[in-house]
């Protein structure tokens, strides 16, 4: 079972796409902020990361390089409410970028589509 | 002592005195002849005074009927003003006003004494009226014209005419019949760059024809400045074609001080010029007017001199007379005064309609600017609200989903999941629209010159590059080439290539950034002279997480592809014959540009 790491300051929405992803057959794991984040990432190794950017703290941008340098081959999916961080290329590192919504559809298929093309690299 | 000895002394002293007279004196005795005649008489008849003595009164004055009425005796019983003409020896006949004052008078011996002391004798005072009228002509000429400038001044002064109206009045009063009688006149004035004398406008006819007509015409009008103003605009607008012909070639330098009419300007007084002379610029006057008599007169004001007007009768020929001069002279001060005050006016009026103008900018400006900071902050509000909102919207409508999946469709509580699911989903939609709507349009990209800008993103590194040995070497030559780019997405992939090649040389070495013009667009390299990469991973090297180093993340090289794919360009990368590695991109030329 493949691991998600959820990285998210409002725990209404950790616990909304934990809920979710567990339903779609994901095993999950929350952090409430960038630094937890990027321990998670070394010590559980996750198979994928959601990464909200605006977080009190570190941000998810920041969070994002940091979490490559320690390991550039787990994918990353931004999920936040601000669409205009698209335009900044510091995010085009990461994966994918889905813009947050109640209708979850589009971030769990990002993460399956993700998921399923590391597994298929790996064999 | 003999008293009538003294007598006759004294008499003869009182006759002499009479004689030497210059005022025109008769005294006529009782015969009605010339007793005594002054020297004035003399003159005003054309003879000697003593060879007037014994002439007949009737022999004198025409008809001699006009003075029988002085009776046998040769008075008039009166001292009544007559006016009576006198024949001069010459023929003329010269209209005079002749007092007469009647007294007694006997000679010793006398034997008809009368016992009455009735006149007998005669004072006759004569006074030639030509010389009288002609001064009364020139009273009244000159109360005219005084009442004229009169007229000009208020018309000049009070209506708010323009400048070219200014001229234009001022040359009809220099001509018309109730004005100064020129039948030409030229207006010159100093040009705005203060270097000549230039012609401005001229008003006059061309020729006799046309210049009775038009004084015809002007005759039959009232005499009123306005109206004088107004049928000019009728008559003679049409006609003054060849004086404006004329008025246009007067152009002369300032500098030729020696010419008369720069030289008026400098003396600042009226001159009139006739016959033979030799003052300097008459001869190319004389030709452009084609007539040799004319009158200059200064357009002068406080702060100097603005103008000349000329002045001619070249059409009738009729002379230039002091008393032209004179009034030319105040008329022309007159109008200077004028047309100082217009242009001052004019200046002024500009000036007020600059600041007006600049005032209203100012205040659309501070409205604009207000109305943008209300939009701003407004915009600013709606999208930190819009923003906020859309976490607990996630939230609400991800469990009312969930909700909804949990319950039984025959649950009446699933279809109230559904509607709160709706709702949100609506709500999303509206806080998108807001978003997109208020997120400014930030226009990243410009045209800028290509080497300047990687020129200055190679500049940053020059001191990091020096600390670790590395001499960094700049050859840019696209010419002043501009592209329409994000320059910091550019300056990052140079920098990018940069902090590579300096990594790839720890031990220090050189860097080369290079940038030419190729076909399509310009190219830009950064050499280094390290120990260039293995052949099988050229490819890989922009795609994501690759990284030959032992640490980094490799997506230095990604985000430069991803960057310079964004601006329609390529990356590239490969080793140098010559050792090192040299990494590149090309940023492409507009579409519709021509190949440099």
């Amino acid at each position: 079972m493949s691991k998600v790491l959820i990285v998210d300051d409002e725990p209404h929405l950790r616990l909304l796409y934990e809920t979710e992803l567990r339903r779609a057959g994901f095993e999950t794991m929350t952090a409430c902020n960038a630094a937890q984040g990027l321990e998670f990432v070394e010590t559980m190794k996750p198979d994928l990361v959601i990464l909200d950017i605006r977080m009190a703290g570190m941000d998810g941008i920041e969070a994002l390089q940091r979490i490559l340098e320690r390991d550039n081959t787990v994918p990353v999916v931004l999920n936040t409410a601000y669409s205009s961080y698209k335009d900044n290329y510091l995010t085009w590192a990461a994966d994918a970028y889905v813009t947050k919504s109640s209708d979850v559809t589009e971030l769990l298929d990002t993460v399956k589509d993700l998921v399923d093309a590391r597994a298929a690299a790996r064999n | 002592m003999d008293h009538r000895g003294f007598l006759r002394r004294r008499a003869d002293l009182a006759t002499a005195g009479f004689e030497a007279a210059e005022s025109p004196m008769l005294v006529i005795n009782p015969a009605g002849e010339i007793a005594v005649a002054s020297k004035g008489a003399g003159i005003m008849l054309g003879l000697e005074n003593r060879d007037l003595v014994g002439v007949a009164l009737e022999n004198l004055f025409i008809p001699p009927s006009s003075v029988t009425h002085c009776g046998a005796d040769g008075h008039c019983n009166t001292s009544m003003l007559r006016q009576l003409q006198v024949r001069h020896t010459g023929g003329d006949v010269i209209p005079v006003e002749v007092q007469c004052s009647p007294f007694t008078a006997y000679y010793e011996g006398d034997g008809a004494r009368e016992e009455s002391d009735r006149p007998n004798h005669c004072l006759m005072l004569l006074a030639d009226i030509r010389k009288r009228d002609q001064e009364d002509q020139i009273r009244a000429a000159r109360l005219a014209k005084l009442s004229l400038l009169n007229q000009v001044s208020e018309a000049l002064y009070g209506a708010n005419l323009t400048l070219d109206q200014i001229l234009e009045a001022v040359l009809i009063c220099m001509t018309a019949g109730q004005g100064l009688r020129f039948n030409r006149a030229f207006l010159l004035l100093v040009n705005e760059a203060d270097d000549e004398l230039k012609g401005e406008i001229a008003i006059g006819p061309s020729n006799a024809d046309e210049a009775s007509r038009i004084w015809q015409d002007l005759a039959d009008q009232p005499g009123d400045l306005f109206e004088m103003m107004t049928s000019y605009d009728q008559s003679i607008k049409q006609t003054d074609v060849a004086v404006n012909e004329i008025v246009r070639n007067m152009i002369l330098p300032l500098d030729d001080v020696e010419n008369i009419l720069i030289r008026v300007m400098a003396d600042r007084h009226v001159l009139r010029v006739r016959g033979d002379t030799t003052m300097s610029g008459v001869d190319t006057i004389r030709r452009w007017l084609g007539c040799s008599e004319f009158a200059v007169a200064p357009l002068t004001t406080r702060a100097g001199s603005i103008g000349v007007i000329v002045a001619d009768n070249a059409i009738s020929g009729a002379e230039i007379s002091d008393l032209d001069l004179e009034f030319l002279q105040m008329f022309a001060n007159q109008s200077a005064g004028a047309i100082e005050n217009s242009r001052l006016y004019r200046e002024l009026e500009q000036r007020l309609l600059d600041l007006r103008r600049a005032h209203q900018k100012q205040k659309d400006d501070q409205e604009t600017l207000m109305r943008m900071e209300r939009l701003s902050v407004m915009g600013e509000t709606s999208a930190i609200v819009a923003h906020e909102l859309r976490n607990p919207l996630v939230a609400i409508g991800g469990f009312a989903r969930t909700l909804m999946r949990n319950l039984d469709e025959s649950d009446s509580n699933r279809q109230f999941a559904d509607i709160i699911s709706s709702e949100v989903a609506r709500m999303e939609t509206i806080i998108h629209d807001l978003l997109d709507f208020i997120r400014p349009k930030k226009r990243l990209r410009k045209e800028v010159v290509v080497d300047q800008i990687v020129g200055e993103a190679a500049d940053r590194f020059q001191a990091e590059l020096e600390g670790k040995g590395v001499r960094l070497e700049m050859d840019l030559k696209t010419d002043g080439l501009t592209l329409d780019l994000h320059p910091g997405e550019i300056q990052q992939v140079v920098q990018n290539y940069i902090v590579n090649a300096m990594q790839a040389q720890p031990d220090g070495g050189r860097i080369e950034v290079r940038s030419r013009l190729v076909e399509g667009g310009a190219r830009i390299e950064v050499r280094d002279g390290g120990p260039g990469f293995a052949d099988d991973v050229g490819e890989k090297l922009f795609s994501p997480f690759f990284s030959t180093k032992t640490t980094g993340s490799g997506l230095g090289l990604t985000i430069c592809a991803q960057i310079i794919k964004s601006h329609g360009g390529i990356t590239g990368a490969m080793n140098n014959p010559e050792g090192g590695a040299v990494f590149s991109f090309i940023l492409p030329l507009p579409r519709n540009a021509p190949n440099p």
